[in-house]
């Protein structure tokens, strides 16, 4: 059994797409996207009396035609961004009150992910490919339902999915960030919750762990240390673990044959942890280039066949 | 559609998401340049203390002229940077760019010159030599075709197995700049014979591997602190030093000269003694002044001397921020090109205040005088046991041993903040190549505290090796060239990726923040890329085919080290590309581009 994993692809388009193509690419049985699918930033295109005017990435584009800008919108989209059409004094008052930011903001990404699964049961209909889709600690809860009724598309979250003698538990919540996102715990918590995931699972040695937050000290989630002003700390060259104490201890207390983590963009990287494969494959979303892992799974031994860590 | 400046509404709205930062300080930038090319450890031991073997050279030209050239190498870097944030460096960019047939050229260009010299300096015929050639070329083709073949080959060797001839070089630098005047100074006349033996070299130089090792194990996050004050510490040493020698006549430093000569090596007229001593044994030639100012052959001919030491304002700033723009070109940028000018400009200071202070003349005949000797060119002994280490040089200027010592300690910090990056870059080749499946999974494996010891050892051992071949094998030493060469074949690589970056990949390019900045219409990457390609072919040229630098044709010794890195390379690269094969893995499918639609 191969499983296609992905994660971090933090609102691009062209990720998604490549995402839901990579099944039949790559021959893979099992698509997982280990969540943060929601973008960060919105880039507002004002409108003016004859043209339409943007800044994306310190650069001002002045657009003509509505294919410009159906053209600039997709760009945008595809680097994880959302684009919005706004007027000047909606940008004003967008910048005055920081609600209506937040509320447009959840908008676009119930649409987006709305959108996402509508073309993943467009493509996947009638394949035999499985999909599954867990929201991470970066997306708002109201992403779960959305995900739960697409037809091609299993949630992960809380969820114990069985494939080939193996089964999968999920969990996008995170131990706690600086930026006191949607879904963190403390580590005793995240515990609790993973032990609780596996008391459903019948043969804990044939489980594969889908968890966000990657194992403490594993390498997978090594990031740039950072100030008490959100600085880098000496340029970003001063790398610290990050990663979960409970995911950690829960790999070696219940030996998964495999662990998928994403959350630290820079922690690419596999390793072993006892008998457990550990992999994060990273996230490069705003080039438009899907990092992922390919697992090979042997059904009857119950371990990894082989892997590869691909940027696709 | 038309595209201007940066304007004046609110360019995004950001949320509260995990990984968005305020960005970082532009001097932390500055300070990994500045310690890259470094003044004191590489500039004065080497770059700076050759000028005597190209008399006609102008100094200050040169100087000027390696900071141009290097000013296009950043503005590259940091295209490249911009482009593919996060990348990691040279292997991921020449892998994700270097595919097709510009890396077959590429391949086919370095399999074919390695085989083909290495055939020669094997003593092989020159029609073998020349059918060794082809069969480079085919192979460094056929390599380059595939996706990540030549991005492999060039990064292991220029990130991880030089590193080991660098290992020795570090050691070197620390005795002569550390270990020999201090025991110089303090009187321990055995332990300055000892150190300035070739046991002595090993020694220091295992003991630099293993300081080196400590500081990874260390981590960056702490030996981060101590680049922060090496910097401080090691400036304020430098604007004492340049003080000193300022406010001092060339009579006053002569007569110090000759007091510590007699003093502690009971030379008597050293300083005379030393430029009679120069032109004696080492054909020196005293005249000329750094202010000369010229662009004749000479002065070219310097230029491959000064990339042994300026080669690098590149180095370590590969931070580009999520959800930025061209703004974090500009800081990247600025940081490289800090780090790079500010070192030029006190080099210049430096060179000018040795002319008046040293006096030209003894400046350049102390240092050929001990470089000869050292490095095994003459036999005859130089005028005074050790190098005339120009912070020593200053320090001799007041008359207290106690003082000259705390000056030469504190000038350890300018090798204490520059050491640690001594493996840091090659443990991360090494991680990236073993998740790429090239290298054993093994060799990425971390301790419980996160301490990459089978990476250490994959470049510990080596460099313990190279560095016994450094210290007891005849002529090793003169390869310490090759150590820069092999790093510029790397960056030569790498330019020609970020040359043909917007053609090449055309989608990659133009969704990057530095598609704004054309000249002429035609792409600053590109134009600086092809400078740079250009700049280090001739250099490259230079090294391996001019008797000067003592590392080309003329050296087979040179040659044969260097067609065993690249050799093992390839050889590291197909072996596991077959292994993976039998495995079921196809170390393609890393690269293959997922369809969007």
């Amino acid at each position: 059994m191969r499983i296609f994993f992905a994660t971090d692809i933090h609102g691009s388009e062209v990720c998604w797409r490549k995402f839901l193509n990579a099944g039949k690419f790559h021959k893979a049985d099992v698509l997982v996207m280990g969540g943060d699918m929601t973008g960060k930033a919105m880039v507002p295109i004002v409108a003016r009396a004859n043209d339409w005017r943007l800044t994306l990435q310190d650069q001002e584009h002045i657009l003509s035609t509505e294919d410009e800008v159906r053209a600039m919108e997709k760009r945008i989209l595809d680097r994880g961004y959302y684009p919005i059409r706004l007027s000047a004094d909606e940008v004003a008052a967008w910048d005055a009150d920081p609600a209506l930011v937040e509320a447009r903001f959840k908008a676009e990404m119930l649409t987006s992910v709305q959108r996402w699964m509508d073309l993943a049961d467009e493509r996947l209909k009638g394949s035999p490919i499985r999909c599954v889709v867990s929201p991470a600690n970066d997306d708002i809860f109201e992403l779960d339902p959305i995900i739960a009724a697409a037809e091609q598309v299993e949630l992960g979250e809380q969820n114990t999915i069985a494939f080939d003698g193996f089964t999968m538990v999920s969990t996008g919540w995170a131990n706690p960030t600086p930026w006191n996102t949607f879904r963190e715990l403390p580590e005793d918590q995240l515990r609790s919750r993973i032990d609780d995931l596996l008391a459903e699972v019948p043969d804990r040695r044939r489980a594969i762990f889908n968890f966000h937050a990657p194992p403490f000290g594993s390498n997978l989630d090594n990031a740039p240390k950072l100030d008490a002003n959100m600085r880098y700390v000496s340029g970003g060259q001063a790398l610290i673990p990050v990663g979960s104490h409970a995911v950690r201890d829960s790999i070696v207390a219940y030996e998964p044959v495999l662990s998928l983590h994403g959350h630290i963009h820079e922690g690419r990287g596999a390793v072993k942890i006892g008998r457990t494969l550990a992999v994060n494959p990273g996230s490069t979303y705003e080039d438009g280039v899907l990092q992922a892992a390919i697992v090979d799974l042997d059904s009857k031994k119950g371990e990894v066949k082989r892997y590869l860590l691909v940027n696709g | 559609m038309t595209t201007g400046d940066v304007a004046r509404a609110p360019a995004l709205f950001l949320r509260n998401a995990t990984g968005l930062v305020k960005g970082w300080s532009a001097f932390d930038a500055f300070g990994y340049s500045f310690l890259s090319v470094n003044l004191v450890t590489l500039g004065m031991f080497y770059s700076l203390a050759v000028f005597a073997f190209v008399p006609d050279g102008s100094v200050l030209s040169a100087l000027l002229l390696s900071g141009v050239a290097m000013t296009f190498l950043c503005i590259t870097y940091a295209g490249l940077i911009a482009v593919m944030p996060r990348a990691g460096g040279d292997y991921v960019w020449q892998t994700r760019i270097l595919d097709g047939i510009p890396g077959a050229v590429v391949g086919a260009l370095v399999g074919g010159i390695t085989l083909y010299l290495a055939s020669q300096a094997f003593g092989l015929d020159s029609t073998i030599a020349l059918v060794g050639g082809v069969v480079g070329v085919v192979g460094g083709g056929l390599l380059g075709l595939k996706r990540g073949g030549i991005g492999f080959v060039l990064s292991t060797t220029g990130w991880w197995f030089i590193l080991a001839l660098w290992a020795p070089i570090y050691g070197y630098i620390l005795n002569i700049e550390f270990v020999q005047p201090l025991a110089a100074l303090s009187g321990w006349a055995d332990g300055l014979t000892f150190f300035a033996s070739s046991a002595g070299t090993f020694t220091v130089s295992v003991a630099t591997i293993v300081i080196a090792s400590g500081l990874v194990a260390l981590g960056m996050a702490g030996y981060a602190r101590i680049q922060r004050w090496s910097i401080y510490i090691g400036l304020i040493a430098l604007a004492v030093m340049f003080v000193l020698m300022l406010v001092s006549s060339q009579d006053t430093f002569k007569a110090a000269f000759d007091r510590e000569g007699q003093s502690l090596f009971g030379v008597s007229g050293a300083y005379q003694a030393t430029i009679d001593n120069a032109t004696t044994n080492d054909a020196f030639v005293a005249g000329g002044s750094p202010l000369d100012f010229g662009l004749g052959g000479g002065t070219w001919l310097l230029l491959p001397f000064m990339m042994f030491w300026i080669l690098y304002p590149n180095w370590g700033a590969t931070l580009y921020g999520e959800v930025r723009g061209a703004g974090d070109f500009r800081k990247v940028l600025n940081g490289m090109l800090g780090g790079l000018w500010v070192t030029i400009i006190l080099a210049i200071a430096f060179v000018l205040l040795a002319a008046k202070t040293f006096g030209w003349d003894f400046f350049n005949a102390t240092n050929v005088n001990f470089i000869n000797y050292a490095y095994g060119y003459v036999t005859a002994a130089p005028a005074i046991p050790i190098w005339g280490y120009p912070p020593l040089l200053a320090a001799f200027l007041i008359d207290s041993h106690v003082i000259q010592m705390i000056i030469v300690v504190i000038f350890g910090v300018w090798f204490l903040g520059w050491a640690g990056t001594l493996w840091l870059s090659s443990t991360r080749m090494i991680f990236a190549a073993a998740f790429d499946r090239v290298l054993p999974e093994w060799a990425a494996r971390v301790s419980d505290r996160g301490v990459p010891w089978t990476a250490l050892l994959l470049i510990m051992i080596p460099g313990v090796i190279v560095s016994y071949l450094y210290s007891f094998v005849t002529g090793f030493s003169k390869l310490t060239l090759d150590a820069s060469l092999v790093i510029a074949v790397t960056f030569f690589g790498t330019a020609i990726a970020a040359t043909i970056l917007p053609w090449w990949k055309k989608d990659l390019y133009e969704k990057s923040p530095i598609v704004r900045y054309q000249v002429g219409g035609l792409p600053l990457i590109s134009i600086a890329g092809a400078i740079t390609t250009i700049f280090l072919g001739f250099v490259l040229w230079e090294w391996l085919s001019n008797a000067l630098y003592g590392i080309g044709t003329g050296n087979t010794q040179s040659i044969q080290f260097l067609a065993v890195l690249y050799g093992l390379a390839a050889l590291v690269y197909v072996v596991a590309r077959l292994y993976r094969r039998s495995q079921g893995v196809d170390l393609d499918a890393i690269h293959a581009e997922i369809p969007a639609e």
